[in-house]
């Protein structure tokens, strides 16, 4: 229970110390899994709203589908990308392991379907009569489309801040394609994972003290922005 | 100049028939109330209008133009026209940008279009509101919000969907108001679907009764509530005394009408042996204490059973062999001395009995 | 009333300002930096197929967790990086999964310490001039009261008495093995042979016999923390004495020689290896004077002896040290 404690005392001291490696490690988190999301929501709302606005045979499975690979294990994902991305694997010459890009497609991966399935899960909240609203009101389709995805919006962004979370807290994926390079590839997660490791438990909690503390700020300041809108 | 008409305007959902061979047509500048009981089909037409749906069989013209033809641009059309539902529909956003809309997506962001949303506002009653959430607004002044959105953009048709139903009935003369207002100042067509014929006789400037998908009377609202064309829009339309009776026999235009036993006298000009329903206004009717020998023809004695007053007047129900009601001014019923029990004589003209043949309800 | 317009200003500049700030993250941690990883170092793969910006070339190596986890390449890094002016990614991985990036040639170099399954890579045609930089100890070391009683024995004879003990009772006996692989599993399964067990009995033989699969570093907390023997580098061990509860007590014997190779992935065999004249690079400077008189003092300060000991010079004296051209000769 002391090691609570003294991991308090020492994240905050490395906070204030403005501690190198720390801020470095931290700001790769934050700009590894932001990419992630910002490239996987850019993919997955689009869809979510195709999804949602389109009655097609086999909806319910494709629904059903996406919701099963909510729980996608991380090392799994990892393990399937480092084959593809690895240098004798199929997209070998693009020399993407052990970069941060490699941790992003990851990523990517592991919460397209969070992202998808929240966001049809938002626009299924909204309430119909906003549709016929819209349209009676002169909208084409497509803004009818932005009409409710713009209703939806809190719930969108809770999606997208539960991507995030996800992608930023992960770490299975972050270690086999990143390979945890001092300096290059390591993030939050995976420097905890090697400082447990290696026993240093008042700095694993440290970090994951920080962790959460950028995961609370980036939630607190995303919903800011969305009130006044 | 027939600014909307349907012809022969079908819609079906799987074997049951929504609309049957509709034919109407409102005239520019017009308030046209689409009246008739729940699931007649009502908001089936409104939404056909505002092509929000497709018919399943027949044509809608929009100011000369074919809307149902597939080559016509349903948005453009639909920006010509605007539509209030009957539950208030108002996005999650403030009232400001909620009466805005309309002219956002039609990409109008100019001083005057914010003048006018201001004076919307203020001409509706929500003048210090702008800023307000929508979400937080009561019923009344949620569909408010949803009128002044609708009447923003000037359209030249307005179609409202029974928009004061389960509303107070504060806000529902003020939307009544808002909407002859609107189509006074402005000339825009209003087509509104009511169930109440008392707000159609109040708002509308000719009705068409709608029963079953089947459009079956269209008139000014007097003609529809003094002449109704058969018992069931009678029924409807909220008759007083309507009553089943045979015809005994029939001259010169005068029969006689056999109603439990009773012999009415009305004009008509039916065979005898027919099966009617008769209506007789409860205004049309006098009481005295002693039989009169005056025009009327029908003269019967009835038995007071109760009495109703409603401000200046008094709603007399009376046992005449058959239930009938009267329309009394209070003063009358108090010299009279009417009370429960009471033996009194009601007489009426003949031509106060309306007669229509019997169908089947 | 301003409210919309300026509602979509907001709505409008917002996004673009976030896209903005993204972008000149991504292009500045892609702008070419010779200086060591700073904060924010974002370049991405080397200048072949995939970069925004050419960046710095990257050279990839394997390391054994023991070598990592006494801070030695820490140390080395940088020196390296300014010599030859490359990235230098070290991936920390026991010789099992370093051998595997090794043949999917993922990385360019491997520093491991398992002359059998090094032998074996290079005869596969993965591996080429192999070279030799330095050299240590493994002990075996138990808790302070050693209940099975091998301090002093050789080896191969306090294995065995440690395997007696444990099976007779595996709640005061036990063995914490690395169980992954590395070069320090392979040593502990050769001292098993050589004490006339096979290693398919030793592991099936009871609870005392746990596999701990983490790096040298863990299982020494492991070991401390459940009161068990193991086998550690002298390195790693002395790197972790004040955090671990267990004594060294069997320190000598010639099955202990600990030798640190490196090996460059072989081109020709592996397409994707394009920096062999990098990893020559990087052979040759492990061998050279430089570095070798690092490792001969590194760690003296703290521990009081330097935790790896340099090859050159002729320290090795013992049966078993590597031949003198395999830690002298430099590679073209």
């Amino acid at each position: 229970m002391q090691e609570i404690w003294q991991a308090l005392v020492q994240a905050v001291n490395l906070i204030v110390t403005l501690d190198p490696e720390v801020i470095q490690i931290s700001l790769r988190s934050l700009y590894v899994s932001a990419s992630s999301i910002l490239i996987a929501a850019l993919f997955c709302v689009p869809i979510g709203g195709l999804i949602h606005f389109h009655d097609f045979r086999g909806k319910r499975v494709v629904i059903n589908v996406i919701q099963t690979f909510y729980s996608l294990p991380t090392v799994v994902v990892g393990l399937l990308v480092f084959l593809f991305i690895s240098r004798s694997g199929p997209l070998g010459g693009l020399e993407l392991l052990f970069t941060p890009a490699a941790i992003i497609i990851g990523q990517v991966i592991l919460i397209m379907p969070v992202l998808t399935g929240m966001t049809i899960g938002a626009l299924s909240g909204v309430d119909k009569s906003i549709r016929d609203t819209a349209l009676s009101s002169g909208a084409s389709n497509t803004q009818a489309m932005q009409a409710i995805l713009f209703e939806a919006r809190f719930a969108v962004v809770g999606a997208l801040i539960l991507g995030f979370g996800r992608a930023i807290s992960e770490v299975g994926a972050a270690l086999m394609l990143g390979g945890n390079i001092r300096g290059y590839t390591r993030v939050l997660t995976t420097a905890i994972s090697l400082e447990t490791q290696r026993g240093d438990i008042v700095l694993s909690l440290a970090l994951g003290i920080i962790l959460i503390g950028i995961a609370m700020v980036v939630s607190v300041i995303t919903n800011i922005l969305l009130q006044r809108y | 100049m027939a600014i909307l008409q349907t012809v022969d305007l079908e819609q079906r959902a799987g074997a049951a028939v929504l609309l049957n061979k509709v034919n109407l047509s409102v005239e520019k500048g017009e308030i046209f109330a689409v009246i008739g009981p729940t699931g007649a089909g009502k908001t089936t037409l409104l939404r056909l209008i505002n092509l929000l749906d497709h018919p399943s069989a027949g044509d809608i013209y929009f100011d000369g133009d074919k809307i149902t033809d597939p080559s016509c641009n349903a948005i453009q059309v639909r920006r010509r026209m605007a539509m209030v539902f009957q539950k208030p529909a108002v996005f999650n956003s403030t009232v400001y940008e909620n009466v805005a809309y309309p002219l956002k997506i039609r990409g109008r962001h100019g001083k005057t279009d914010r003048s006018t949303v201001s004076g919307l506002l203020d001409t509706i009653g929500l003048g210090g509101y702008a800023r307000r959430k929508a979400k937080t607004l009561s019923g009344g002044e949620a569909q408010r919000v949803a009128l002044a959105r609708a009447v923003v953009i000037k359209p030249d048709l307005l179609l409202l969907d029974e928009p004061t139903a389960n509303l107070d009935p504060g806000t529902v003369k003020m939307i009544e108001r808002l909407v002859m207002e609107f189509n006074w100042d402005s000339g825009m067509t209003v087509i509104m679907s009511t169930h109440d014929m008392q707000q159609a006789q109040r708002v509308a400037h000719r009705v068409g009764v709608l029963m079953n998908g089947q459009l079956v009377q269209v008139g000014r609202p007097h003609d529809i509530f003094y002449s109704p064309d058969n018992a069931r829009i009678a029924g409807f339309v909220g008759v007083h005394n309507l009553l089943k009776g045979n015809i005994k026999r029939s001259e010169s235009g005068i029969a006689v009408v056999d109603v439990n036993g009773k012999d009415i006298q009305a004009v008509s000009d039916l065979p005898s042996g027919s099966a009617v329903e008769i209506y007789i206004g409860p205004e049309d009717v006098v009481l005295s204490k002693l039989q009169s020998d005056g025009s009327a023809r029908n003269n019967l004695r009835c038995t007071i059973r109760s009495l109703s007053s409603n401000g200046p007047l008094c709603t007399v129900t009376a046992d005449c062999g058959f239930p009938l009601e009267v329309l009394v001014t209070d003063r009358s019923a108090v010299e009279m001395e009417l009370r429960p029990g009471k033996e009194m004589y009601a007489s009426f003209k003949a031509a106060a009995v309306r007669v229509l043949p019997s169908m089947q309800r | 009333m301003k409210t919309l317009f300026v509602n979509r200003i907001h709505r409008v500049s917002i996004p673009i300002i976030i896209t903005c700030l993204l972008v000149g993250v991504m292009l500045a941690g892609c702008a070419p930096a010779a200086t060591p990883p700073a904060a924010t170092d974002n370049t991405s793969a080397q200048g072949t197929a995939f970069p925004i910006t050419p960046g710095t070339p990257r050279f990839k190596i394997a390391t054994t967790t023991s070598l990592y986890d006494t801070g030695l390449w820490n140390y080395l890094e940088p020196m390296f990086e300014k010599k030859a002016n490359v990235r230098l990614d070290i991936v920390y991985a026991g010789t099992g999964a370093a051998l595997e990036y090794g043949r999917r040639g993922d990385v360019d170099a491997l520093v491991v310490h398992d002359p059998e399954a090094e032998a074996q890579f290079i005869a596969d045609g993965y591996g080429i001039n192999k070279r030799s930089f330095a050299f240590n100890h493994f002990l075996i070391a138990g808790p302070v009261g050693d209940p099975a009683g091998i301090k002093g024995l050789t080896p191969e004879q306090a294995f065995k008495k440690i395997y007696d003990a444990g099976i007779a009772d595996p709640s005061k006996v036990k063995f914490i093995s690395r169980g992954d692989n590395s070069g320090t599993h392979s040593k502990e399964k050769l001292i098993w042979q050589a004490a006339g067990l096979k290693y398919a009995d030793v592991e099936k033989s009871g609870p005392w016999y746990v596999e701990a699969g983490k790096g040298m570093g863990p299982c020494l907390l492991m070991a401390s923390e459940q009161g068990a023997y193991i086998l550690a580098d002298i390195s790693t061990f002395l790197a972790y004495k004040g955090k671990v509860n267990v004594a060294p007590l069997v320190e000598k014997g010639d099955l202990f020689l600990n030798v640190y190779d490196v090996i460059a992935i072989n081109p020709d065999k592996i397409k994707t290896a394009k920096m062999l004249p990098t990893a020559n690079t990087f052979i040759n400077w492990l061998m050279s004077d430089d570095v070798q008189n690092i490792i001969a003092t590194y760690g003296v300060a703290e521990y009081g002896k330097p935790l790896f000991n340099p090859l050159k010079g002729g320290g090795c004296t013992e049966p078993g040290c590597p031949k003198l051209e395999d830690y002298t000769v430099p590679v073209k």
